[in-house]
């Protein structure tokens, strides 16, 4: 009796008891709620189930980097509208981090006119909906763009227009695929090759020509191989026929004005969290560094921006979750994601609205988990280290 | 325990006979008397079809029959409540209990019918999908816009029909998915598409909303075939009743020639006895769908027959100028045709 009572008593057995329970209920709750959706799918004769995934979807997809076509099934166009949706985040993660860097910085600038436009700039982004500049870039785009007979040429061989930009593509991308192999194997060598240099260094204090060796593999193989690649490959160059140009890959103007929306809107909010990232880090550390006789340059990479980006993790975790989320706005301008195509085409087709959101939702849960996953690990990894 | 069972199951039979007489109910009719007025879906906005005006008033030909409907049902036209609903809304809010019933260009189709619990009560218009094009750019055909690229609403039949139809004739077009019409109709006119495609009915209505309409033409080959007309969930067999013969009692009208102007005249005089059925002058007729006899009489003389509605809306008389072509009476080479009321 008393054992029992000790073990109640016990802090992280209560602890168990609780979790258990919430997770029991969450399970009853969710085993209902599919329970009375089934039965009152079936009493209003309504399909259910995924059976429908693998009929043929019959809808042509605009900008597909999978080998999809309208003749696959639903799934392949699932996953075609899921390539979709990771291309335009990570490009739009990629590109806003950058922009939103030089911003942040540009705003803590000692220059008055930067400081103030940088600081202007935010200001603007910050307060005016993601909505409006996926439509301001859209309509501005294609409006601003001319139409395919008066095409803008870049050297006659990829062509701007109000259809997009079509640009020339290998007819065999076997040859591509060889360069990229070499590519990555020659930045493998570059990475062993610097791991040696250290651990020699270490050991008997001799300098390795690092640099010299680091450059031809980081840089002049991949130029050689892309080189090789292109010159070893026919090329299926865009001509003009009929309404618009034929063959080559198309970037179309939805993805262009997507990116650019997201990469202008988040560049703006990466820009305060890299202020105060900055501005978090005490100022001793500036003054402490610039005693050693460290110059601005210096500073500001061994000192400050290590220390400031623990305070910019976790914030700038939450922007990328958000680029990834905002993305579903394509949607707004028929760029064909995973909402436009599968909760939009597929769903409609298909009318199971259940199932088809629930997989969507599953995409963004899975991806935006594996995102904060990898951040966490990196926040971690810089966190830190108190003796 | 036995025994019990069996009791039971006597005493709901001889329940059951007894009320024989009664109607099958029909909870949405007893919903729709008990909050005065009727719940009708309708399309966003397609002139000629369902368009809310700057006063906020709905007309068009799938608005009509809403009337109608309220009508038959409530005793006046006036009496429904119209909800806009877009292509990926329809399904679901007609499912869940929304509306009453959609009245919207939505295609019939085999797979909407046999697994989203929908029931299709007849048809108020016959179309074929076609293209609009700009004029300068010489398509005479659909087969002309080989390397086109064409806008339109994401998830709609249109959009798999034209996809098909390029395919199976080994011509490259490029489809543009938008979530809304109104979206797609506005990219192609900025330029972003050579055609913009939707049923033809849709289209004439759609074009009024162009920056110059006269620069546009529409395709008059039609790709596919789209009959369209109000849809219903699945259950409440009474209701659907109600649904389709309402639609039929506006087409039988206007075959025994009556009109909103000669209703009160054919009631008091017509010897003919479809026409005293229809009118409630003898038969009952409405009593059996659980209306008052009169019903497709305040029908007639609050928003009219079949034709006067669709000269009204999308006829000769509207700004769509749409021929009766298919949507004439079969008598007169069209392909309206209505079940005997008898």
């Amino acid at each position: 009796m008393t054992k029992a009572l000790a073990l109640i008593n016990d802090k992280r057995v209560r602890d168990w008891i609780y979790q258990l329970a919430l997770v029991a209920g969450l399970v009853v709750l969710t085993i209902y709620f599919v329970r009375n959706a089934s039965q009152n799918m079936v009493k209003a004769g309504i399909a259910s189930g995924f059976d429908f995934l693998w009929r043929t979807s019959g809808i042509d997809v605009p900008f597909v980097l999978t080998s999809y076509t309208q003749a696959d099934n639903i799934l392949s166009l699932f996953w075609a509208g899921v390539a979709n949706t990771m291309l335009v985040t990570v490009i739009a993660i990629v590109l806003a981090t950058l922009l939103g860097f030089v911003l942040g910085i540009a705003r803590l600038s000692s220059h008055w006119l930067l400081s103030t436009l940088a600081g202007a700039y935010i200001e603007f982004v910050r307060n005016i909906p993601l909505l409006f500049f996926v439509l301001f870039w859209y309509f501005g785009v294609i409006a601003a763009l001319p139409a395919p007979l008066d095409s803008l040429s870049v050297f006659g061989i990829a062509f701007l227009n109000n259809r997009g930009l079509t640009i020339p593509l290998p007819d065999a991308p076997a040859n591509f695929r060889w360069a990229v192999a070499a590519i990555l194997l020659a930045w493998l060598a570059q990475w062993l090759v610097a791991f040696w240099a250290r651990r020699r260094k270490e050991r008997t204090g001799r300098d390795a020509p690092v640099l010299a060796i680091g450059l031809v593999l980081v840089i002049l193989v991949p130029i050689l191989a892309i080189t090789w690649a292109s010159l070893a490959t026919r090329w299926d160059i865009p001509i003009l026929r009929g309404f618009n140009y034929r063959g080559g890959f198309v970037v179309i103007p939805e993805f262009v004005a997507l990116l650019a929306a997201l990469v202008t809107y988040t560049a703006g909010f990466i820009a305060e969290i890299v202020r105060g990232g900055i501005q978090a880090v005490p100022h001793g550390q500036t003054e402490a560094a610039s005693a050693l006789g460290l110059r601005r340059g210096q500073i500001l990479r061994f000192v400050t921006i290590p220390q400031a980006l623990r305070v910019m993790m976790p914030p700038m975790t939450n922007q990328y979750l958000n680029v990834l989320k905002n993305s579903s706005f394509g949607a707004a301008i028929a760029y064909p994601d995973v909402v436009s195509l599968f909760m939009g085409s597929a769903l409609n087709n298909t009318g199971q609205a259940i199932e088809i959101i629930a997989m969507t939702l599953a995409v963004y849960l899975v991806i935006g988990l594996a995102v904060s996953a990898l951040m966490n690990w990196y926040n971690a990894r810089i966190a830190l280290v108190t003796r | 325990m036995k025994t019990t069972i069996l009791a039971a199951a006597a005493l709901a039979a001889s329940a059951s006979l007894a009320s024989a007489q009664q109607l099958a109910p029909s909870p949405t009719l007893d919903a729709i008397k008990a909050r005065g007025n009727i719940e009708c879906g309708v399309h966003l906005g397609l002139p000629g079809f369902s368009f809310a005006n700057d006063k906020g008033e709905w007309t068009g030909l799938d608005v009509d029959y809403c009337k109608a409907l309220a009508a038959a049902v409530l005793g006046d036209a006036t009496k429904v409540k119209f909800t806009p609903t877009s292509v990926q809304q329809r399904w679901p809010i007609l499912q869940s209990g929304q509306v009453d019933l959609l009245s919207r260009n939505s295609t019939i189709t085999f797979s909407r019918n046999a697994t989203l619990g929908l029931n299709f009560q007849g048809i108020n218009f016959y179309e074929g999908q076609t293209f609009i094009v700009r004029k300068k750019a010489n398509a005479k055909t659909a087969a002309d816009l080989d390397g086109a690229s064409v806008c339109v609403a994401a998830g709609s039949t249109e959009e798999k029909n034209a996809a098909d139809w390029f395919r199976e004739r080994n011509l490259k077009v490029t489809i543009t998915n938008f979530q809304k019409n109104d979206d797609a109709i506005t990219a192609y006119d900025s330029g972003r598409c050579d055609a913009y495609t939707a049923g033809v009915g849709a289209l004439a209505g759609q074009r009024v909303k162009l920056k110059v309409p006269d620069e546009h033409i529409i395709l008059t080959q039609p790709i596919s075939n789209d009959p369209q007309g109000p849809v219903t969930r699945w259950g409440d067999e009474r209701w659907q009743l109600i649904v389709r013969w309402v639609l039929n009692g506006t087409i039988a009208a206007e075959a025994l020639g009556i009109t909103s102007a000669n209703v009160d005249e054919m009631k008091a005089n017509s010897k003919n006895t479809e026409v005293r059925r229809l009118l409630g002058a003898e038969g009952g007729f409405g009593a059996m769908l659980g209306l008052p006899d009169d019903w497709m009489y305040k029908v007639i003389k609050q928003v009219g027959n079949y034709g006067e509605s669709f000269e009204r809306t999308v006829g000769m008389g509207s700004t769509l100028k749409l021929e009766r072509g298919q949507n004439q009476l079969w008598t007169k080479g069209g392909l309206l045709f209505t079940p005997p009321f008898q």
